[in-house]
């Protein structure tokens, strides 16, 4: 069985961001549920570490939060994207895809290469 | 960065518990989500539970990862860092209190020497733009040259002429009767405000249109003068004010801060160059036509596409072309004519002299401030030592040894604000206290500033910050180097208890004694220069005397009235009761300036081979010496028959010269009936010696007697109105006050307005003052020196003692006496200071000498004082044997120590 991957420094921002867009707002669990479900269980992911990345995106103005009522009446920390979040994720989708594109490339089987 | 932004890190500031307890409860929400939602999955509450925890991974780490996120990460563990420090520093508020100190006096220092350099080259004019490309020729030229300069093409951006600084009598009352001040101003062309730059804040200024020859008199005044003497008037242009007796209308008024281009002789009024000669009797003679009267300063604004050596050659062509076709020099002169200054700054100065000035002062700023981190980098070193278990459990527990070095550097810059702030503020303390002491003397007319503006608080910021980091840049890596184990495991008394000659520590200590031995030389040859000069032996009593100045054409009198009135002034005033006698002369006794005028003797009498000698002139009345007090050795002073002479229709003019122009125009002979030769512009007089005088007056410039030459002060000086105006000089029984002599001068002419009067007294005491405080000053920095050297050993010393009680207890008790015990130490601290000693000296010596080679002043100061034994003999000494007892004190220390108590220890 393969061990699940580690994300890529940055890479976690980046999903935060569009489960934000895809979702409305969010608490940090769900975030990280969202996250886990969208990779397939694919990904590694400490729950924890998603809280460093949340204030690190509120600091620099990419999503809010406020505090609501949870589903099960608890109080919890709602997080939404901003407009400067949102073109911030455009951006950044668009260099993902444009790195995974190359690395793809470079990385694709030449023939009569291994495997 | 928006507001939401800015806020939302704001609050990323605030406390970490708050921090926390708000992420808390986030976390325990989501905890409690995850338990809830394996609950519905169907597992048992304990499994559902532990499940969530495992997910969430370690909430410790969690939240260490939220905290370095917040805010400004690297600003926040900076704060962190800074609060660890202060709160260092309070527990150790002894060893805090002493480095703050010992900074405040190092910056403080640095930002006197930095002001007083600042005053007098780096701030610019004030009130002018781009004052950095102005610059003036160093010698004034004929109206006729500056016209040809200003109408070549492409030479500069801008040139104007100006005669100044000029007084002048001006009353704000334009009544006849109103009482009359004396004010300095410009007689300037058209040119001088657009070349400077300056915009009139009120009205406007000349304008060759209308200030064409024969039109009303007009006069622009200062922004000062308008605030102080009109009361910032804003209806002013148009109004009437009297100058020199005759009315002016006012048109104008200068910007804020503009005293015109010198600003350390501030000009309060500017008239045109136009103006009638009755208003100025400085533009006399037609002088914008004569070719021959160089009195106009030029002022040249530099192309920005142009050097000043460019422009400086270009001009000095056309000076070379102009001289040929007025036929004025006969022979052609070698070398340059015209020599460019740099106007921007307080006073003139050629390129050369302003490196030699900032040079000399960035080496004393560098020798102080290094002296001062030296000290304080041996000081921390010495609690680095004590630190050093602190430190190495810290690196053991894993901080990196950058962030150790980090937070080491925080706390040494911190230290240096503190030291920073008070420095600076002792400074503004005490250069506001010098200038007000400054104030009244009336000796100096210049008005330099050397209170600290942005500039020096600039600087002293960016030392503060140089020291900060420093002295703590060194002890911080060399605390960080500490090997690991042993410092855990090792206890201060085994730990290097090998004697290591050259330690960093012992470096800073050799650098500080080098450091002091070349301040302390250096600021001894200064002070002691200045003492020489202090040493001011008028030749004379003091007490009797008392003079005051006049200067009638500014009051508005014609030149031969005001001749007439002078010439009977003496007798009249020696009626007055108390009165023993008067004479005039055209400056005050013991003037400033350095002997400026040459003159040649035959070397044999009748012979065509001749010397030249620098000498200062002097024009006096009859009876000067007899109302002065100095004695008269051969011959006799001037009589009134004197005053009817005149060198310029060919008479010889006799001359009284005092004892050291007899030695050196004539050697050992007879100097009486001997000629002497002048030459001045072009215009050659003659003088014959009918006297010789025992006034062998100092001059505060130089440190040796003057050779003067005392000429009579004729009819036709006293037609003419002199920048300083005619001196009064009067020898009574009792002291006159001002309300007599003024109302007898009322009684000759009302107009007629006495200034600065003061007694002999006053006036010697107040060119004292002026020298006391600059031998204050330079024995102040060369003390500062002193203690930082011995400051700095016995720290050293006693902790060395501190490092070796055991090595030293093990020697006791093995039978080692108190005298060996204290040679052990004592070596130490002996090869440091020789060392250090021997360093300084060289240095000091190899100053001495670039100093020399630059400045010829500096040359005769430095030369005066190396053949002073008590100075380069003694202050090595002193440097040396205080320095020994600050070894001595702490190693005496290391006698008493006792073997067992010391052998017991940890």
């Amino acid at each position: 069985m393969n061990p699940k991957l580690d994300l890529l420094q940055g890479t976690l921002d980046l999903l935060v961001l569009r489960t934000l867009v895809s979702m409305g707002s969010l608490h940090g669990y769900g975030i990280a549920r969202r996250i886990e479900q969208l990779s397939g269980d694919e990904v590694l992911l400490n729950q924890g570490t998603i809280y460093a990345a949340l204030v690190r995106l509120q600091n620099r103005g990419w999503i809010a939060a406020e505090w609501g009522a949870s589903e099960n009446n608890r109080r919890a920390k709602y997080y939404s994207i901003t407009r400067s979040g949102r073109k911030r994720l455009a951006v950044e989708t668009s260099y993902w895809q444009r790195l995974s594109a190359v690395i793809g490339r470079v990385l694709a089987p030449a023939e009569g290469g291994p495997k | 960065m928006n507001v939401g932004v800015l806020w939302a890190r704001l609050k990323g500031l605030m406390r970490r518990r708050d921090f926390d307890e708000e992420l808390q409860k986030e976390i325990a929400a989501h905890l409690e989500l995850a338990t809830a939602e394996n609950l519905r999955r169907g597992m048992p509450p304990e499994e559902a539970r532990r499940l969530a925890a495992v997910r969430f991974g370690s909430v410790t780490s969690a939240k260490e990862g939220a905290w370095d996120e917040r805010g400004w990460p690297g600003l926040a563990s900076c704060l962190q860092d800074a609060r660890y420090a202060v709160r260092g520093m309070r527990t150790n508020p002894g060893f805090t209190l002493v480095m703050v100190a010992t900074l405040a006096l190092g910056i403080g220092l640095c930002s006197v020497l930095f002001s007083v350099l600042n005053g007098f080259v780096l701030r610019p004019v004030p009130g002018v733009w781009d004052a950095g490309r102005l610059v003036t020729l160093a010698a004034p030229v004929p109206y006729p040259y500056f016209e040809t300069y200003r109408n070549q093409k492409g030479l500069s951006a801008g040139m104007a002429a100006f005669i100044g600084p000029v007084p002048f009598g001006i009353a704000v009352n334009a009544r006849a009767d109103g009482k009359t001040e004396r004010v300095f101003g410009h007689l300037v062309s058209p040119e001088y405000f657009s070349t400077l730059g300056v915009k009139p804040l009120l009205g406007r200024f000349f304008d060759p249109a209308q200030e064409s020859p024969g039109a009303g008199a007009t006069v622009v005044v200062s922004e000062r003068f308008w605030r102080t003497r009109l009361h910032a008037d804003p209806q002013v242009a148009g109004r009437a004010l009297r100058v020199n007796g005759r009315q002016a209308t006012i048109v104008g008024v200068g910007p804020k801060d503009f005293l015109g281009i010198f600003p350390s002789t501030p000009a309060e009024v500017f008239l045109p160059v136009t103006a009638d000669p009755a208003i100025a009797p400085e533009l006399a003679d037609d002088i914008l036509h004569r070719t021959t009267q160089p009195a106009f300063r030029v002022l040249v604004r530099l192309r920005p596409d142009m050097t000043l050596a460019a422009t400086e050659a270009r001009l000095d062509a056309h000076t070379r072309e102009l001289d040929r076709q007025t036929a004025k020099r006969g022979p052609e002169q070698k070398g340059r004519q015209v020599r460019l200054l740099l106007a921007g700054q307080a006073s003139p100065l050629s390129i050369p002299e302003r490196s030699l000035v900032v040079t000399f002062y960035t080496l004393l700023v560098g020798l102080v401030l290094s002296l001062t981190c030296s000290n304080l980098a041996g000081l921390i070193l010495a609690r680095g030592s004590a630190r050093s278990r602190e430190i190495a459990i810290r690196l053991s527990i894993g901080a990196s040894r950058f962030r150790v070095i980090r937070q080491l550097l925080t706390e040494s810059l911190i230290l240096a604000a503190c030291g920073g702030v008070a420095g600076f503020a002792a400074a503004y303390g005490l250069l506001d206290l010098i200038a007000r002491v400054r104030g009244d003397s009336t000796l100096l007319q210049s008005e330099i500033a050397f209170t600290p503006d942005l500039r020096v608080a600039l600087f002293a910021f960016l030392i503060s910050a140089l020291a900060g980091a420093g002295f703590g840049l060194l002890p911080a890596l060399a605390a960080t180097r500490a090997d690991l184990a042993t410092a855990l495991k090792a206890s201060m008394g085994t730990r290097r208890s090998r004697y290591r000659r050259f330690g960093l520590r012992n470096l800073f200590v050799v650098y500080q004694v080098a450091a002091a031995m070349m301040l302390i030389l250096m600021m001894g040859v200064w002070s002691s220069g200045l003492r020489n000069a202090a040493n001011l032996d008028p030749g004379f009593d003091p007490a009797p005397l008392q003079f005051f100045s006049l200067d009638p054409a500014r009051d508005g009198l014609t030149p031969n009235q005001s001749a007439g009135v002078l010439t009977g002034l003496a007798q009249r005033l020696a009626r007055l009761p108390g009165v023993e006698s008067v004479a005039l002369a055209d400056q005050p006794p013991l003037n400033l300036t350095a002997p400026n005028s040459a003159v040649s003797v035959p070397s044999v009498p009748g012979g065509s081979r001749e010397s030249v000698h620098a000498v200062a002139l002097l024009s006096i009345g009859p009876g000067y010496f007899a109302t002065l007090g100095a004695p008269v050795v051969r011959g006799a002073e001037f009589a009134e028959r004197d005053l009817g002479l005149d060198a310029a229709s060919g008479d010889i003019l006799p001359a009284v010269i005092n004892q050291t122009a007899a030695k050196d125009l004539f050697g050992g002979a007879d100097p009486l009936g001997r000629r002497i030769r002048q030459e001045e512009e072009g215009v050659q007089r003659t003088f014959q010696v009918t006297g010789v005088v025992r006034y062998d007056r100092q001059s505060l410039a130089v440190n040796r007697p003057v050779a003067t030459i005392c000429l009579p002060l004729t009819r036709y000086d006293l037609r003419r109105s002199s920048r300083s105006g005619t001196i009064v000089l009067l020898r009574a029984r009792t002291h006159l006050d001002g309300a007599t002599i003024r109302r007898e001068l009322a009684s000759i002419d009302p107009n007629l307005t006495m200034f600065k009067p003061q007694t002999m007294r006053e006036f010697l005491a107040g060119a004292n003052r002026v020298i006391q405080s600059g031998i204050a000053f330079t024995s102040g920095v060369g003390l500062f020196g002193l203690l930082l050297a011995c400051v700095g050993l016995a720290g050293v010393t006693a902790q060395a003692v501190e490092r070796r009680r055991k090595e030293i207890g093990i020697r006791m008790a093995l039978g080692a006496r108190p005298p060996q015990v204290l040679r052990l130490v004592m070596r130490e601290g002996a090869v440091m200071i020789s060392a250090g000693a021997a360093f300084g000296f060289v240095g000091a010596y190899g100053i001495s000498r670039v100093l020399a080679a630059a400045s010829a002043q500096m040359a005769e100061i430095i030369g005066w004082s190396t053949g002073n034994r008590a100075l380069t003999l003694g202050i090595p000494l002193l440097l040396v044997s205080l320095a020994a007892i600050a070894c001595y004190l702490p190693a005496r220390r290391s006698v008493s120590l006792d073997p067992l108590v010391a052998l017991r220890e940890e």
